[in-house]
């Protein structure tokens, strides 16, 4: 499945919009320590306000990805996914790091977003790395990304490294400390841009 | 618990640096089973054997050789320095080292650990990619075998146990086990959670390396309702005893260097440790526990205030030192700094009480 729709919040109070979170996720595992530092990502923002969370999985768009040269040559799928993201609320930007940097596959998803679709739109950096050394991918690598796209980029961007995970669970609780500062930060923000319907998905 | 000093062999097959030869896997087994009975005999508290699947090593078989040093000691503890538990069938584990507690009256123990080098995975048929679940899972059931004979229980490793009485029960009816952990967060945590005491390896580094370790192992077992400050921690180091710094030094380095290169590969490449390095590492503030007896009795009471540590374990033959200065090393540790330690250690207890 290219698309994971995943939970939505249990109980949005009735007339708050959800914030339509679309994670954009660079790994290529399943299980990942990736998705092990997103899941703790959106469980710390659920309890923040109502959200609804949809995943596309950039190793697993298939061919029609791949092969992709132009926006143009992509599978309907492929554009659906790529609508996803450009729509968003609140886009979380997650990738493994790869050789000194975020994966090809994430940044060949990244090419065929429209220019100015992440215009000043928020968008969350994550990454997972071997170690600790890795952590400046997100300033060097993802946040240049983004700023060619003029997206509003959350301050701070969170990494975690393996020593910080029991297989794909994220354990060490300095991690999760700086995930709530993050999401403190701007979550007046991500209030005022919830656009979600409170009881129906944005997205059929 | 009383503070206690040990130390811990990795059984590893380093060639002569004279002559370019490699010991015999024989001479290094009874050189081994001799460096027990010596540390016995002078009087120190613990003897680790570490676990390591290739043939630089004679230590694949922790058990075997802690059952033959079982049978030439009297006193002093004989734990795994660690078990690979992982790569392991944990009832086998069980067996083997309650087994080891019957032969020594009680003085068997187990450190569990995930295993700094990987060779053990493949030869026993499992996948690397599975690490974590498999330690996860297999010290779960370690535990269980421990706490309840017989005993129901279910994982994905293995087949299922029902009602599986599993025998001998150890001496006193259990067996310590603790938990070798290299430092990462996640296993400080996990470790913490489960309240189990906490083996600490420390390679090189800063004396402070584990700092972080040690506050994030007690925050985790407070958090999950144990007594974090009773919990024990041991740290498993390098280190070498002589009577001067000068000599302590100097026999130490060229056969410390030596092990590095050949014996701490992962891919058929040591590093490489240059003499200044080395002394950087010996020095007050640094991690290697070398020098003189005064030297490691100030630095085992630094390493007590820092992490609260109860528990050193020394490995002061690594790289080929020649059995007759591990011999000397093993005693003055035994009878110069030892006893220092343990009475200093029980005063600040006192004091502190």
């Amino acid at each position: 499945m290219t698309i994971a729709e995943q939970e939505r919040t249990a109980e949005p109070a009735p007339r708050t919009p959800a914030l339509r979170v679309v994670i954009v996720n660079g790994s290529p595992s399943r299980p990942s320590k990736t998705m092990g530092l997103v899941d703790v990502i959106l469980d710390t923002l659920k309890d923040m306000l109502p959200i609804e969370a949809s995943r596309v999985d950039v190793y697993h768009l298939g061919a029609g990805f791949t092969g992709a040269i132009e926006r143009e040559d992509v599978t309907p799928e492929v554009a659906e996914a790529l609508r996803l993201a450009e729509n968003a609320d609140l886009l979380i930007a997650a990738a493994p790091v790869f050789r000194g940097s975020y994966p090809g596959m994430f940044k060949h998803f990244f090419d065929l977003v429209e220019q100015y679709a992440l215009a000043n739109k928020p968008v969350l950096l994550a990454a997972t790395g071997g170690g600790d050394h890795h952590a400046l991918v997100l300033e060097h690598a993802m946040r240049p990304l983004f700023g060619f796209f003029q997206a509003l980029t959350i301050p701070v961007a969170l990494f975690a490294s393996a020593g910080d995970f029991d297989g794909t669970t994220l354990l060490n609780p300095r991690v999760h400390g700086r995930i709530e500062i993050g999401l403190t930060d701007v979550v007046d923000l991500l209030r005022a841009r919830a656009t979600g319907a409170p009881w129906t998905r944005a997205f059929e | 618990m009383s503070f206690e000093i040990g130390i811990m062999t990795f059984g590893e097959l380093t060639e002569d640096q004279a002559t370019g030869a490699l010991p015999s896997p024989r001479r290094r087994v009874r050189e081994t089973i001799e460096q027990a009975r010596v540390a016995d005999q002078a009087g120190l508290d613990v003897f680790g054997v570490g676990e390591h699947h290739r043939s630089d090593f004679v230590g694949s078989a922790p058990a075997i050789l802690l059952a033959a040093a079982a049978e030439k000691t009297e006193n002093i503890k004989l734990t795994s320095a660690v078990t690979v538990l992982g790569s392991e069938d944990p009832v086998r584990v069980w067996e083997q080292f309650a087994t080891i507690d019957l032969l020594s009256a009680g003085r068997a123990e187990i450190i569990a650990g995930r295993g700094s080098y990987t060779e053990s995975f493949p030869l026993f048929g499992y996948d690397l990619k599975d690490y974590a679940d498999l330690f996860r899972e297999k010290l779960d059931l370690l535990l269980k075998i421990r706490d309840q004979n017989p005993l129901t229980w279910q994982g994905r490793f293995r087949a299922p146990l029902v009602d599986a009485d599993i025998a001998p029960r150890a001496d006193g009816g259990t067996l310590p086990i603790w938990v070798g952990v290299g430092g990462s967060p996640a296993s400080a945590v996990s470790t913490g959670r489960l309240g189990l005491p906490m083996a600490l390896a420390l390679l090189l580094g800063p004396m402070t390396y584990h700092q972080e370790t040690v506050e994030l192992y007690r925050a985790a077992a407070a958090e999950a309702g144990h007594d974090a400050d009773a919990l024990p921690i041991s740290i498993n180091v390098h280190g070498f005893v002589a009577r001067t710094s000068q000599r302590a030094r100097d026999v130490m380095y060229p056969y410390f260097a030596k092990g590095m290169m050949d014996n701490n590969h992962q891919r058929g490449r040591g590093f490489r440790m240059p003499r200044a390095a080395f002394d950087a590492q010996a020095s007050p503030r640094a991690g290697l526990l070398v020098g003189s007896p005064q030297e490691i009795i100030d630095k085992l009471l630094g390493y007590h205030e820092l992490y609260g540590l109860d528990r050193a374990l020394l490995q002061m033959g690594f790289g080929g030192v020649p059995q007759k200065d591990h011999l000397e090393a093993i005693e003055l540790l035994a009878t110069e700094v030892a006893p220092v330690v343990r009475r200093e250690v029980a005063l600040r207890h006192r004091s502190a009480a």
